[in-house]
Order: C-alpha cells, then sequence, then structure tokens
C-alpha cells in the first residue's frame, strides 16, 4: 500500500468513513462487543496476483466484491465509482485459509472428558468470541475454523464451523447452513494411554478394542433410540391416544443425525488399523466418516481413505510425540493426495494456526505437490471437506469474499499477512493493527493510573513487597517467611463470573507452541 | 498450547511393558537404516565442489567459487581455488554452499517418542544435578538424528532438563550439562564437539497464574505467597553455588585426598571459575533481569534460553553482553494484550539494540523448523544476513565453537550443505551435506517410509 | 429548684422501675414488653412508591404500617418517636443470597464447584442420569439459622429482608423472601418458594466426574429440562390409563423443577460478562422458563439485548476490583481493567435500556460495604432514586411480592429503615430499623480507648437493690480480643440484648435500650473489672444505682435464682 498514492487519496475518506469503527477494531483485542468494521458495500481489489485456487493465478488483475460477495474476478475490472478501491500492486491474494482443526473461540475446557461418549457436549453452547486467538488466527490469514470439542472420548462432543469474525458477539460466528459436526476418537487419548487424571479412576476403554466396542454400542443404541421414535410417531400418526412419548437423549440425538446423514464425523486417529477399524463400523451402520483427523498414517493405507469417501486433515511435518505418531512423515499429505484423497492441513492449535500457508508449502519439498495443490490443502479442500465449498475455498464469482493479501507468494516462509477479509469486511489490517498499538497501551496506562489513586484513597490495604534480593542465603529471614495466614478460598460462582475470560499462556518450550 | 495437544503429548506415568516392547522394536527396526546413512564405507579423503555460489558468512559471498574438503576439514574455500588431484568433484553449478545450520537448544539422542518414557532421557530427577552430562544419554542411532539432518542442521546442542514439545513442563534448576554434537557418526565420540558446553539452569518460576500440566487446570496464587515460593528457589540455588564456590577453593587449596569428594559441586567448579558458561532458561522479564543480576553477583558467564520478554530487557542484556538463545519466533505472545507478532518482531528488535542471539527449535522432531522460524524472523524485520548467522555462526560463539564451525573457512570442520536455495525456506531442498567431511546421506525414516508406501500397489476389490 | 430535685428524683425512680419491669423477652410481646404501635412523627417519609413526604408520620402496628401522611392520627396507644431530622426508607432488600442459611452439604458444593477436596466426596457422575450437583428440593425456608450472625449484621445496615437460597450444585434449591426478625424460622419466612437458581459453575477439579466442563454442565441443565417436561406429559398421559403402560419413573429432581416449567416458580440463570449474558438470554428460550438474570456486572455492553427479552435483572455489588494480593508487574489485560471500570456503570445502562433491575450482595462480606457499592453505582450514572430502587420495590416486583414489601404504604409489611440523612450520603447513619414492626435500634458500638485487661466473657450475676428491694439479673457477656462486648442483660421480666458495650484496661461499660414514656432509653451499666467480680452502675437518664457482678461456680445456680422467678 505504500506505494500506491491513488489509494492513499481514497484512504482519507476511508479511513473518516469507518473512523468509528477503526476504534473499536483497535480495540477488537480486548472488546467483544466491538462493532465489526463496516464494510462499504463495494470494494474493488486491484494490480494484485491473484491465486484463485479454482482456475490459476491472475497476474494484475482485480477482484470485485459486493455485499460480502464476490462479483467479478479478472485482469481489468473497472472500478465502480462508488466502490473502495485496495489497490494491492505487488501483492498476492488467496481465498481466506479455512482451518479444518481448531479449538479456538471455546468457553472452558474443550474436553468433556469424564465420560467415553460425550456427544451431548456441544462447542455451539461455548462459543467464545472474545478468545484472542481468534484475531491472531485472523493475523494469520484464517477465516474459517472448524471447530472441535477435545480428543479424550471414543465419541466426543458436537462441533461446529465458524467464520473468525472477530468483534462480533457469539451469535455471529457460526458459518451459515455449515453442516453440524461430532468428534470421534481413536487411539492413545480416548484409551488414555498417555493421559490420566490423578483423581479419576481409570476409564473404559483402555484398548483399541475397547474404543470400537464402545463406539459400536453407542450406536447400537442410537439405532434402537430411532426406532423407538419412529415407531412412536408412526403411532401417532395413525391418531392412536394416550402414547408416551420416548424420552429424548441429548446423548443419542447426535448420533442419530450422523445416521442420518444430517451431522459429519470428524474422526482423530493416527494408526493405519485404527483408521480401519472406523471405516469398518461406519460401514457396519451405514454412516459416512466426513473426515479423519491427524490420520498421520493415513499414507498407509490412502487407497482405502480414498475409496471410503473420507477426507483426510494432518498435520504438515508433527512427528515423534507419540507411539501412534512416530511413523508420521511429511509427506502424508502428497502421497494421500497423489492417492485420491481430499487433503487438508490443520493446526490443532491457535499458533499452528497462524502460518498453515506455510505448513502447506512443505508439501511441495514433502512430496512434490503443485503451488496450487499445496495452496488447496488450507483452502478449496477443507472447504470441500466441510462441506462448504458452494460458499468459500476459492476466488470465484458468487462466492463470499473472504480473502487474504500477502505481501507476497504465501507459500513462502517470508510471506506476511496484509489484510484479512471476511464477507468483504476488512476483519484485519496489519497497518490498522501496528497504528492503533500506542492508544491501546494509553488506555491501559490511563486505567491502571485510575485504579491506582483509587486504591490510595483506601490506606489499610497495603501494596504487596515486589521488591526481590537475589542472593540471600537460605536461613537469611526471608525463606522463614510465614506463609500469609488467609489461604484464597475456592471462589463462589459470582467471584469467578467477575473474571472476564482473559488468555494468559504458559510458554512450553518446543517448536509448535 | 492447546489443550488437546498437551493431553497427546503428555509422559505417561503408567506405560502397558507392552507400549515399551514396541517402542523397543521400532527403534531396532530403523537402526538399520539410519547407521547406514551416517558413513559410507569407503568415503574418500579429498571433495572439492566447484562452481557453487559460496556464502562462507566470513567476509563475502563468492558467486562461483570452489570448496575443498580434505578428512574432516575445509582445505580450501575460494574463487581461484584449484581441485586436488583425486579429489572427488561435486559440480555444484546452480548451487549454494553454506555451513551446515546448528540448533542451539534441543533433546537430540535424550528422547526419541515424547510420550514413551522409556525412550525419554531428557530429565533427571531431583532439582539440582549439575553432574548430569548429556552426552552419556544421547542414542547415535536415533531416528531424530538422519530426519534434523535432511533439514540441513549439522549440529545442535543437546540439552538436558530443557523442556521440550512433550516435556509435561517438569525440569529440574540445575539440569545438567548440554553438549553440542554433529548429527552423524557411529558413536558419540565420533559425534561430539565439546562434551560440556554449558551448564543448564531453569531459573525458577515466578508467577501468580499457572497451568496445572496435569490436569489442564488453571491456578491461581496470591503474589506474596508465589514471591516467597520463589525467592527459597533462588536462595536454594544461592546456597549451591557459595557451596561449589567453597569446594573449588578447597580444590585448588589441597589434593583431592585431603577433601570430602563431592561429584555435584566438583560439577559446578568450571561454572565458578567461569570456564563453564550458565546457560539460564528464562521467559519473563523480571526473571531474566534477576538471572542476570544472579550471574553478576556470582561472576559467571551467562547465556540466556528462551528469553520471551528479552525485548523488555535488551539494553541490560546488551550492557551486560549476554547472548540469547531466543525461543522460536513462531510462539503465541504471552499476554492477551501483546501485539500479535510480538515473538516474531522481537529478533529484529534486538539485532537493532545489539544483542546477540542464535535461534533454537528447543525440541527434537521441530528442530527441522529451525530455518523456517529464521525466516519469519526476517519477514518481521531482521536482516536477513543475521538471521543466516543466528542459525551457523553466533551459536559458534556463543557456545565458544567458532574456531570450529560456524563459518566456511580453510581449517574448521568440514559440516556444510550444498542446497539448491535459500537454506531458511521452506521448499529448499539440501542437495549434499558433509559433516566431519563426510559426504553423509539426507535419506532418513520418513523418506524411507515414503518410498516404501509410495510403491504399495493398489489393493484389489 | 429542691421540689424540681425531688421530682425528677421521683420521675428517675418511676424511669428505673419502668425499665428493669420492661426488660420483657419479645415472647411476652404486648404484655408490657416491646410495644407492637409505633408512630414516627416529623420525619422525612420516602415512600419509594410515590412522592416523599418533607414531614411526614408513619404508624405501624401490630407489624403492619397502619397510615402514612402529612398528619397522619396517631393512635393513642402507639409509642410515638420523634422523627425530627431523621429520613425513613422502605426496608432494604438483598435480593440474592444465602443469609440466614448454613452451609450446605459439602458434597454439594465439591461435586458442583469444584471445591479442593481430597477425593470427590459423592460418587462422581456417570451422566446425566445420576444428577449431579441437584438439590432442587432443598429450601431456603425450610434450613434457616438463627445462629447465622449475618442476619443481625445485614439487619444493622438496613436490609429487613433477603431472598436467600441453598448454595452449591448446578441446581442448588429453592430461593425462599426472608424478613430478617424472628424468634423460630418460621417467623422469618415471607414467601416461598419464590425462584429456583441455576448455577453453572463447571468444576475446576480433577477426577470430578460428569459434568467436568461448562459444555457438559450446560448438555447435563438441558437434558434434565427435557427430561422435566418429559416427565410431566408421559405421567399425565400414565394417569390416564396406567394398564399395560410402563411407569414412568419418579425423579425429585424433576419434580421440583416442573413448578418452573409451569411457570409457578422463577428460573434464576447467571451471567455476568457480555458472553455469559447473551448465552443466558438464549437459555431462557431453550429452556422455555421464565426467570431473572443474575450477576450482569458486564450489562453496559449488553442492556439493549436484555431489554429487548424482558428480562428482569440482579446485579452483583461485589464490583470486580484489582486483587488486594497481585503481582505488581503482571499488568492485567485491556479487557479486565475496562471491565473494572466500567462495571458499576452497568445499573445505569440497565435503568437507560429500561430493564427492571435489583441490587444483591454478591460475594460482599461485609454488609456496610454493600451501600457503598450501591453508592459507586450512582458515581456511574445512576439516579439515586433508583438505586434506591433497586434495593426495595424492584426486589419486590421482580418476585412477585410488591403487594406487602418494597415501600412505605398504608397495608404493607412494617420494614423501615430510619436513617439520620440521606442513605447514599457520606456521613448518614441509619438509627433504628423497623421489621415486621418490630424495633431493633442501630448503634455504632464504641470501641474501647485502651486494650482490655483480662476477660469479661461468661454469665455475671448482678446484684442491686431498687425501690422495690433486692433484685438479680444476669448478664451474659462475650468479649472479642479488641475488648468490644455484646451479650444479653436477662432480668426476671425479660431479655434485652446490649447494643454496645466494652472493656476498656478495667473499664467496662455496656448499654441496652429499652422504651419508657419518654421514648427508647438506653440503659448503661458501667464500671471496674477487678478480673474476677464487677462493681459499678446502672443508669438510666439521669437516675442511677450501684450494682455487684459475680461469676457464679455454677450457671444451674443462676438459672436457679433469676430464672426461678419466672416460672
Amino acid at each position: 500500500m505504500r506505494n500506491a498514492p491513488s489509494f492513499l487519496k481514497k484512504l482519507q475518506h476511508w479511513q473518516v468513513l469507518c473512523f468509528l469503527s477503526l476504534i473499536c477494531f483497535l480495540c477488537l483485542t480486548s472488546v467483544a462487543t466491538a462493532n465489526p468494521p463496516d464494510a462499504p458495500p463495494v470494494i474493488l481489489i486491484q494490480n494484485a496476483t491473484i491465486l484463485t485456487v479454482s482456475h490459476g493465478t491472475i497476474a494484475n488483475g482485480s477482484i470485485l466484491i459486493r455485499d460480502g460477495k464476490i462479483a467479478e474476478v479478472g485482469s481489468s475490472i473497472k472500478a465502480p465509482k462508488d466502490a473502495q478501491v485496495i489497490d494491492a500492486a505487488g501483492q498476492f491474494v488467496i481465498p481466506g485459509i479455512i482451518d479444518c482443526h481448531s479449538h479456538i473461540a471455546v468457553d472452558g475446557s474443550v474436553n468433556e472428558g469424564s465420560v467415553s461418549v460425550s456427544s451431548m457436549a456441544n462447542i455451539a453452547d461455548v462459543l467464545n468470541p472474545d478468545d484472542i486467538d481468534i484475531y491472531r488466527d485472523l493475523a494469520g490469514g484464517v477465516t474459517v475454523a472448524n471447530v472441535l470439542h477435545g480428543s479424550a472420548n471414543a465419541i466426543g462432543g458436537q462441533t461446529m464451523v465458524i467464520k473468525l469474525r472477530w468483534g462480533q458477539p457469539a451469535a455471529k460466528l457460526p458459518f451459515e447452513g455449515a453442516v453440524p459436526g461430532i468428534k470421534f476418537a481413536l487411539g492413545e487419548n480416548p484409551k488414555r494411554t498417555n493421559f490420566r487424571i490423578p483423581a479419576q479412576t481409570p476409564r473404559y476403554p483402555a484398548t483399541r478394542m475397547g474404543v470400537e466396542e464402545t463406539i459400536r454400542a453407542a450406536f447400537t443404541e442410537a439405532r434402537d433410540y430411532k426406532k423407538t421414535w419412529d415407531a412412536y410417531i408412526k403411532r401417532s400418526d395413525a391418531g392412536e391416544k394416550n402414547l408416551i412419548p420416548p424420552r429424548r437423549d441429548l446423548r443419542l440425538d447426535p448420533l442419530v443425525e450422523v445416521l442420518e446423514g444430517k451431522r459429519y464425523v470428524h474422526a482423530h486417529c493416527y494408526r493405519e488399523d485404527e483408521i480401519l477399524m472406523l471405516l469398518r463400523v461406519a460401514k457396519e451402520f451405514g454412516f459416512k466418516v466426513r473426515t479423519l483427523q491427524h490420520v498421520l498414517e493415513g499414507y498407509k493405507v490412502a487407497d482405502e481413505i480414498a475409496a471410503s469417501g473420507a477426507g483426510a486433515s494432518t498435520f504438515s511435518d508433527w512427528w515423534a510425540y507419540k507411539v501412534e505418531a512416530y511413523d508420521a512423515i511429511p509427506y502424508n499429505a502428497a502421497l494421500m493426495t497423489r492417492r485420491g484423497v481430499i487433503v487438508s492441513v490443520n493446526s490443532d492449535d491457535a499458533e499452528e494456526a497462524t502460518h498453515l500457508n506455510q505448513e502447506a508449502a512443505k508439501s511441495m519439498k514433502f512430496g512434490g505437490l503443485t503451488h496450487d495443490e499445496a495452496l488447496k490443502l488450507v483452502t478449496l479442500n477443507p472447504a470441500i471437506q466441510l462441506g462448504i465449498d458452494k460458499r468459500v475455498g476459492s476466488i470465484d464469482a458468487g462466492k463470499d469474499a473472504d480473502l487474504v493479501i500477502y505481501n507476497r507468494d504465501p507459500l513462502s516462509a517470508y510471506a506476511v499477512v496484509q489484510k484479512t477479509l471476511i464477507d468483504g469486511r476488512v476483519y484485519f489490517d496489519r497497518e490498522r493493527d501496528i497504528a492503533g498499538r500506542a492508544d491501546r497501551e494509553k488506555e491501559k496506562k490511563e486505567l491502571l493510573e485510575k485504579e491506582k489513586k483509587a486504591a490510595e484513597k483506601k490506606p489499610e490495604e497495603k501494596k504487596p513487597d515486589a521488591t526481590v534480593t537475589i542472593g540471600q542465603k537460605p536461613g537469611e529471614k526471608k525463606s522463614e517467611e510465614k506463609k500469609p495466614e488467609e489461604k484464597p478460598k475456592p471462589p463462589t460462582e459470582n467471584e469467578t463470573q467477575d473474571k472476564p475470560l482473559e488468555s494468559f499462556r504458559v510458554v512450553v518450550r518446543g517448536g509448535a507452541q | 498450547m492447546k489443550i488437546c495437544f498437551g493431553i497427546q503429548t503428555r509422559n505417561s506415568q503408567r506405560r502397558s511393558s507392552l507400549t515399551d516392547l514396541c517402542v523397543f522394536c521400532l527403534i531396532c527396526l530403523f537402526c538399520g537404516v539410519s547407521s547406514q546413512a551416517q558413513a559410507p564405507s569407503q568415503a574418500p579423503a579429498v571433495y572439492a565442489i566447484t562452481h557453487a555460489k559460496i556464502f562462507t558468512l566470513a567476509g563475502e559471498t563468492i558467486d562461483d567459487g570452489t570448496v575443498v574438503i580434505r578428512d574432516s576439514r575445509i582445505a580450501a574455500v575460494g574463487a581461484q581455488v584449484t581441485v586436488p588431484q583425486g579429489a572427488q568433484v561435486i559440480d555444484a553449478k546452480g548451487l549454494q554452499v553454506y555451513p551446515g545450520l546448528f540448533d542451539s537448544v534441543t533433546q537430540m539422542g535424550l528422547r526419541e517418542i515424547g510420550a514413551v518414557s522409556a525412550t525419554v532421557d531428557t530429565t533427571e530427577t531431583g532439582s539440582f544435578n549439575p553432574d548430569a552430562v548429556a552426552s552419556t544419554a544421547v542414542s547415535p542411532s536415533s531416528e531424530h538424528i538422519p530426519v534434523t539432518r535432511a533439514a540441513g542442521i549439522t549440529e545442535v546442542l543437546a540439552v538436558p532438563a530443557s523442556g521440550g514439545f512433550d516435556s509435561g513442563g517438569s525440569q529440574g534448576i540445575l539440569g545438567g550439562q548440554a553438549s553440542a554434537i554433529q548429527l552423524a557418526g557411529w558413536t558419540i565420540e565420533d559425534m561430539l564437539l565439546k562434551k560440556s558446553a554449558a551448564m543448564v539452569l531453569n531459573w525458577p518460576k515466578f508467577e501468580t497464574r499457572m497451568l496445572d500440566r496435569t490436569t489442564f487446570t488453571r491456578n491461581e496464587k496470591p503474589f506474596s505467597e508465589a514471591k516467597q515460593e520463589y525467592e527459597k528457589n533462588v536462595n536454594e540455588l544461592t546456597d549451591w553455588f557459595e557451596r561449589a564456590r567453597h569446594y573449588s577453593q578447597a580444590m585448588e587449596k589441597s589434593t583431592t585426598a585431603n577433601f570430602n569428594r563431592d561429584v555435584k559441586l566438583e560439577a559446578l567448579a568450571p561454572v565458578i571459575r567461569g570456564e563453564l558458561p550458565l546457560l539460564v532458561f528464562a521467559e519473563r522479564a523480571r526473571e531474566i533481569r534477576n538471572a542476570v543480576e544472579f550471574c553478576e553477583g556470582q561472576k559467571v558467564r551467562m547465556i540466556l534460553a528462551g528469553g520471551a520478554e528479552a525485548y523488555k530487557v535488551k539494553d541490560l542484556l546488551r550492557s551486560k553482553s549476554v547472548p540469547v538463545i531466543l525461543l522460536p519466533p513462531l510462539t503465541l505472545p504471552l499476554d492477551e494484550d501483546d501485539p500479535y507478532d510480538r515473538l516474531l518482531a522481537q529478533p529484529a528488535e534486538l539485532a537493532a539494540a545489539d544483542v546477540k542471539f542464535a535461534f533454537a527449535s528447543f525440541d527434537n522432531s521441530f528442530s527441522r523448523r529451525l530455518g523456517q522460524n529464521a525466516a519469519n524472523a526476517v519477514a518481521h524485520g531482521l536482516p536477513y544476513e543475521e538471521a543466516l548467522r543466528a542459525v551457523t555462526l553466533y551459536p559458534a560463539q556463543i557456545f565458544g565453537l567458532a574456531d570450529q564451525v560456524g563459518t566456511l573457512e580453510e581449517g574448521k570442520i568440514a559440516n556444510l550443505i550444498v542446497t539448491n536455495g535459500d537454506p531458511l525456506e521452506l521448499t529448499t531442498d539440501v542437495r549434499y551435506l558433509f559433516i566431519r567431511g563426510q559426504l553423509t546421506s539426507t535419506n532418513n525414516k520418513q523418506q524411507a517410509l515414503y518410498e516404501k508406501y509410495s510403491k504399495r500397489p493398489k489393493p484389489a476389490n | 429548684m429542691f421540689s424540681g430535685q425531688k421530682v425528677r428524683c421521683l420521675y428517675g425512680i418511676v424511669g428505673i422501675l419502668t425499665a428493669i419491669a420492661l426488660f420483657a423477652p419479645p415472647a411476652a410481646m404486648g404484655q408490657g414488653g416491646e410495644p407492637r404501635t409505633f408512630a414516627i412523627r416529623g420525619a422525612k417519609v420516602v415512600t419509594v412508591s410515590g412522592p416523599a413526604l418533607e414531614e411526614g408520620t408513619v404508624v405501624l402496628s401490630h407489624g403492619i404500617i397502619t397510615a402514612v401522611g402529612k398528619d397522619a392520627a396517631i393512635p393513642p396507644d402507639a409509642w410515638v418517636i420523634d422523627g425530627k431530622g431523621l429520613t425513613i426508607y422502605p426496608g432494604f432488600v438483598d435480593a440474592f443470597t444465602d443469609v440466614g442459611i448454613p452451609a450446605p452439604p459439602a458434597a454439594a458444593v465439591a461435586v458442583a464447584e469444584g471445591a479442593p477436596a481430597r477425593r470427590p466426596v459423592e460418587p462422581a457422575a456417570r451422566g446425566p442420569e445420576d444428577r449431579p450437583g441437584s438439590t432442587p428440593w432443598r429450601s431456603g425456608a425450610d434450613e434457616i439459622s438463627l445462629s447465622d450472625k449475618r442476619i443481625e449484621a445485614w439487619r444493622a445496615v438496613g436490609f429487613t429482608t433477603v431472598v436467600s437460597a441453598p448454595t452449591g450444585g448446578y441446581f442448588p434449591g429453592q430461593a425462599a423472601i426472608l424478613d430478617l426478625h424472628g424468634e423460630r424460622p418460621g417467623d422469618f419466612v415471607v414467601k416461598t418458594p419464590v425462584a429456583v437458581p441455576v448455577s453453572l459453575q463447571a468444576p475446576n477439579r480433577p477426577g470430578a466426574g460428569f459434568p467436568s466442563s461448562l459444555m457438559g454442565v450446560l448438555a447435563y441443565v438441558h437434558q434434565v429440562w427435557l427430561d422435566t417436561d418429559w416427565s410431566m406429559r408421559a405421567q399425565a398421559i400414565y394417569e390416564k390409563n396406567p394398564r399395560g403402560v410402563e411407569r414412568p419413573r419418579y425423579d425429585r429432581t424433576e419434580a421440583v423443577l416442573a413448578d418452573a416449567l409451569e411457570d409457578h416458580v422463577l428460573v434464576m440463570i447467571p451471567g455476568n460478562n457480555s458472553v455469559q449474558l447473551r448465552r443466558a438470554l438464549e437459555l431462557f428460550d431453550r429452556w422455555q422458563v421464565k426467570g431473572i438474570l443474575y450477576g450482569a456486572q458486564m450489562a453496559y455492553e449488553v442492556a439493549p439485548e436484555i431489554a429487548a427479552k424482558k428480562v428482569p435483572v440482579l446485579v452483583n455489588l461485589k464490583w470486580p476490583e484489582a486483587e488486594k494480593d497481585a503481582d505488581p508487574e503482571e499488568k492485567p489485560s485491556l479487557r479486565t481493567l475496562r471491565f473494572r471500570d466500567r462495571a458499576p456503570s452497568s445499573p445505569a445502562a440497565l435503568s437507560k435500556a429500561g430493564v427492571k433491575f435489583a441490587f444483591y450482595s454478591g460475594g460482599i462480606a461485609a454488609p456496610k460495604d454493600i451501600l457503598k457499592a450501591a453508592k459507586k453505582a450512582i458515581d456511574a450514572g445512576l439516579a439515586p432514586e433508583a438505586a434506591l430502587r433497586a434495593m426495595t420495590l424492584s426486589p419486590a416486583e421482580i418476585f412477585g411480592v410488591s403487594d406487602r414489601l418494597g415501600s412505605i404504604e398504608t397495608g404493607k409489611i412494617a420494614n423501615l429503615v430510619i436513617a439520620d440523612g440521606d442513605l447514599f450520603a457520606e456521613k448518614t447513619k441509619i438509627k433504628i430499623v423497623f421489621v415486621d414492626g418490630h424495633r431493633h435500634e442501630i448503634r455504632e458500638p464504641e470501641k474501647p480507648k485502651d486494650p482490655p485487661k483480662g476477660d469479661i466473657t461468661g454469665k455475671w450475676k448482678l446484684s442491686y437493690t431498687t425501690p422495690e428491694g433486692a433484685e438479680e439479673s444476669v448478664a451474659d457477656l462475650t468479649m472479642e480480643k479488641d475488648g468490644t462486648v455484646s451479650g444479653t442483660i436477662t432480668s426476671k421480666r425479660g431479655t434485652a440484648s446490649i447494643i454496645s458495650g466494652y472493656l476498656s484496661v478495667d473499664k467496662f461499660r455496656f448499654t441496652i435500650n429499652i422504651v419508657l414514656d419518654q421514648g427508647p432509653t438506653d440503659v448503661t451499666f458501667s464500671g471496674t473489672f477487678d478480673g474476677t467480680s464487677l462493681k459499678g452502675a446502672i443508669s438510666v437518664l439521669t437516675f442511677s444505682l450501684d450494682f455487684t457482678g459475680v461469676k457464679p461456680t455454677k450457671d444451674s445456680s443462676i438459672a436457679a435464682t433469676v430464672l426461678g422467678g419466672a416460672q
């Protein structure tokens, strides 16, 4: 943008236009209800290298956005006079990145780990639009995320696809019309190989055999449950009176939806054998597995996966953190692609999600995917896997204007996101973000000052002594100090509710964290 | 860090013996592959890499030059170098030569499969193990070595008690001695660059908010309590150093017969004498400040590791000339209000402030992301040359190995890579790799599996 | 002069006679004890329901407000209190608390709130069918504990009424409206049940069993409402023709919640920050229940949405603030800072949006802080009248008892607060609180100047001689470390509690307040404590007589000597 005076001129009135929303936008790393940046109904992105994913690359192309949708894509589009023009000279535009395995934007734990079948738990109930990781991933070009329950259970909770509309309330996050999902998990996690909560009594299943049986038992139950309901409806439709309806069971409802093909199965899995096991069970009960998640040994059974019609959503190069990940190879995505599987590369982690474009690029080195094939791993393919490819995943007229603008080819470690648009609205703008930092720091200082003044009014509270003296010998008072008299008691409902949902991070050393 | 993943990667306390067995088999199964990969049987003594663009990182880059390797050393580098008789010539036209990359913090060879404690030798029990030496437990046939090597990494520091992707968060305070190793060799002796390159000190945490990694619940404690705990740890640490100082004086004054031997204090003596640097792991500004103050007080050399908030104390670090082994820039900010690119922008900020730093993966399986992380720092303002030095020359300098590795200069150990492009870029391939003058295979377990399953015939039906 | 003195002396004797005569137990109401008819005259009357009277009279009789007006007729038998310079408010209502109710069984709490218990105190639930953390059949009205010190403490700052519910669990139990005066639990209860509070606090504890996450908690509560609905319908159908039909099982959780589904009781749903509040608003629809939002400290962000749903709100007055023992180097997030800064503006925002709201004490431990917290809301833009309403008429309306509580109107329960100035003014002191027409004299207890010498705690036999002859009474004293003394004085004729007392070095002084012809009057016992006995004087008005006090070896002997006469 710096080398674009024409744009700068426009920028003035554009700035004025959205000054208020801009302010909110700058505050958006803390206020959930900040108004989303208003978008002028018509935007023209021009002079960009456009990687459409669906129909090749357009050098020096333009994208016309009308009311949040892509109206036109081409090499020479005239700017309508009411259009706000974004000059992207020298920059690259790709479809918004779709993360097919995310755990962001969840209020509370992502695992209802107390039971082996936690299908009654639903991510939709606990969306947290204030999660700062939404913004961080947005800044990494992610526009859509498949928010999943954790992998502690053979059958986990219900999942949902969201758009990263940062600043909007929870009700505005869900991807309209996207088919809801449910999380399955196979292998070490559901059988609790590497994870045992101290106070918790060991939980069935403890083997891969038990995992299969847990799933079969649940679906057998769900099938009977469905039968009962069908019978009831039949009889009551036949006008029979005084029928006691079956009891609704939130645990079984979603499984019935799976049987009816109304809910997608996203199955966390690693080893080839467990992958095939699930495909067999699915066949037995007549449902489809929509995506195999992680599926690090997918390359060993790529043909079977392809035949089953399941998609595969994997990591770029994670391996060896546990036995079932020891045979993981960075060629996995490429090899499965070559065998006809629809493959995506996912994050499973808020940090990894900030550079999924780079993770996709690795499959060119490992397995020799083409530039377009690599880009598909984080755009069109996950869109297909989530059944939203009519709306997103490529830059085509009629699709949602979910776009990412990079300063250079996004399949490089040197590419930096400049802007992220969702529904034609600029939800992330690097320049704005940087420009806004000072104001936020200022506001923070002022609020802290205000609090300090208020505290000074009541002198009875003494400030904690922050001075630390390094190098005392033990025995020299400090270590002798008594523990404070009053132990903090467990917070009451109200006390814990006082705390807004604040993110904090403990540094765990290691690559992806 | 993600809850879900954390769960996947926690060390299991109780493993079924079956699992152990599996792992044992797996390792045996692949030892063959990797050791063959390490040293070709009849390795010619002399190589000449010709017509390459040579990034010596010592002075000018040579656009069309030759590197001569004799035995384990670089015999000559230059545009006008003549190819010696009988040298095996590698025509590197259109290729580029760089010093091999150096990953300054890993648990290479100390951990095979994070979740299987039988394969993990990273961290001793107890808080003070200065006498533990990494090289003792480094497994030369770890599958991680050839995999990492394939990414152009020729040297790493194997660091005990340094956490890692699946550390479960438990590290001692004095964790032991880190060893600098080269990523090829039949035995650890072949691989060793420096048995004791640094003493690991995990600086005590000063935190009121912690993540309980066993239950993944968030715990808070009052500041006064946290402070008290912190000071207790720091005092205990100080006491260790006082005793070690007394001990080393005793050592100098008298013969071993005249004083009670103590292996732990004895291991600390070189640190006290300023011969061995302390590799201090600390993230928060306060912890870093206190650590610097501590090391100054104890008159010991400090290398900061981690330094998520190093930018907050950059002037201090420069003035005390404390080098930093930086947390991967691809790490999310510590605090909600930090700019989203806080750690990506830090390297540029430190470089501008003239603080010396090197990049590191702080891990095994992510060691191969070393270049990617350096490149991301460049994308956020770090000069490219600096990034390249921060994965080659600077680590060598920081750990006192610059006379042996880190640049392409006559006389240095021939650890170098021949690539088809920028070694920091995601898509670049390493075409030739030399370690100790040996042309070393970049084949590895993963490539073998790839080739094996690429050949799998379509199943019938 | 002489005669005058004599008169005063005689008067005094009459006084003290009456005084001692009137140590009457509340049990003996109406038999020469505490009167049941009062008239406060010439005070400013803030009726809340209507305009304030600058100088009016309020008449109470047998627990009811019988007259309010500029010159309301004062019945002859009324004890008249001169209200000059005083302001009368309706008794305050703490709209959500557990004052008056002892702590719940550990089990309920531990399982629900994840209290750090060594092991689950009740077997970890395996699923919704085990009904974890559900005790909706518990009732605040049935668990009143007279020994709860908070009853007096809350009353002392003007709270005549509380909405109290058991705590712990997702369905802790039913809330009841209690007036803070009574001899036995039944006397407290104004109405029960009025609401069923729901808590969504996920356990932060490993091995908690189901549910262990917020997701799980919500799934559980959803299921419980579905089951309740099903049971109601199934039971109805079954009753029609039980033959050949499998009997629907009984579930006491559902049995109670059915009332809520039939809108007999309100459901209280928590929501404090904007995310929780918006979620809560959706839950009303999903569960198809009528109810109340509680928490609401970030309502400043969602007030219009709350207004649109027409849901009443209880605002938690325990405003978020910096932890006392916080790390000075660890700066809270801007989000947190803004929340702390703006939370007190939530009531103003609700008021502006036209939402009906009331205040509750939430986690506030010291009742004196409750009014201070309300004052913060006023400083943040809430009209003082609105603040007062949120502690009086609004809660009464929200819980459907505005026909008997919440304002100063003829026919309503005689719950009054009499202060010496404007409620929210810095200096204002509350003088008298009437609960159900029972007078409670409020006194800032005098603090001893110096630390006490020895401990005066115990039962003392006080001996003195009245014109009637020798008399005894018992002082049952409790002394705090700092020398503050509380307790009761019991004579042949009854008991009065000490409203203020102390021991400073060896000097003691404690005061009771009784009603004489000329209105409420202090009787003061003061003198010296030599470590074993008390020596001093009882004084009323200008008259006084000496007394001595000793600790009898056996308490029983006291009972014999003193109370013997009464039987």
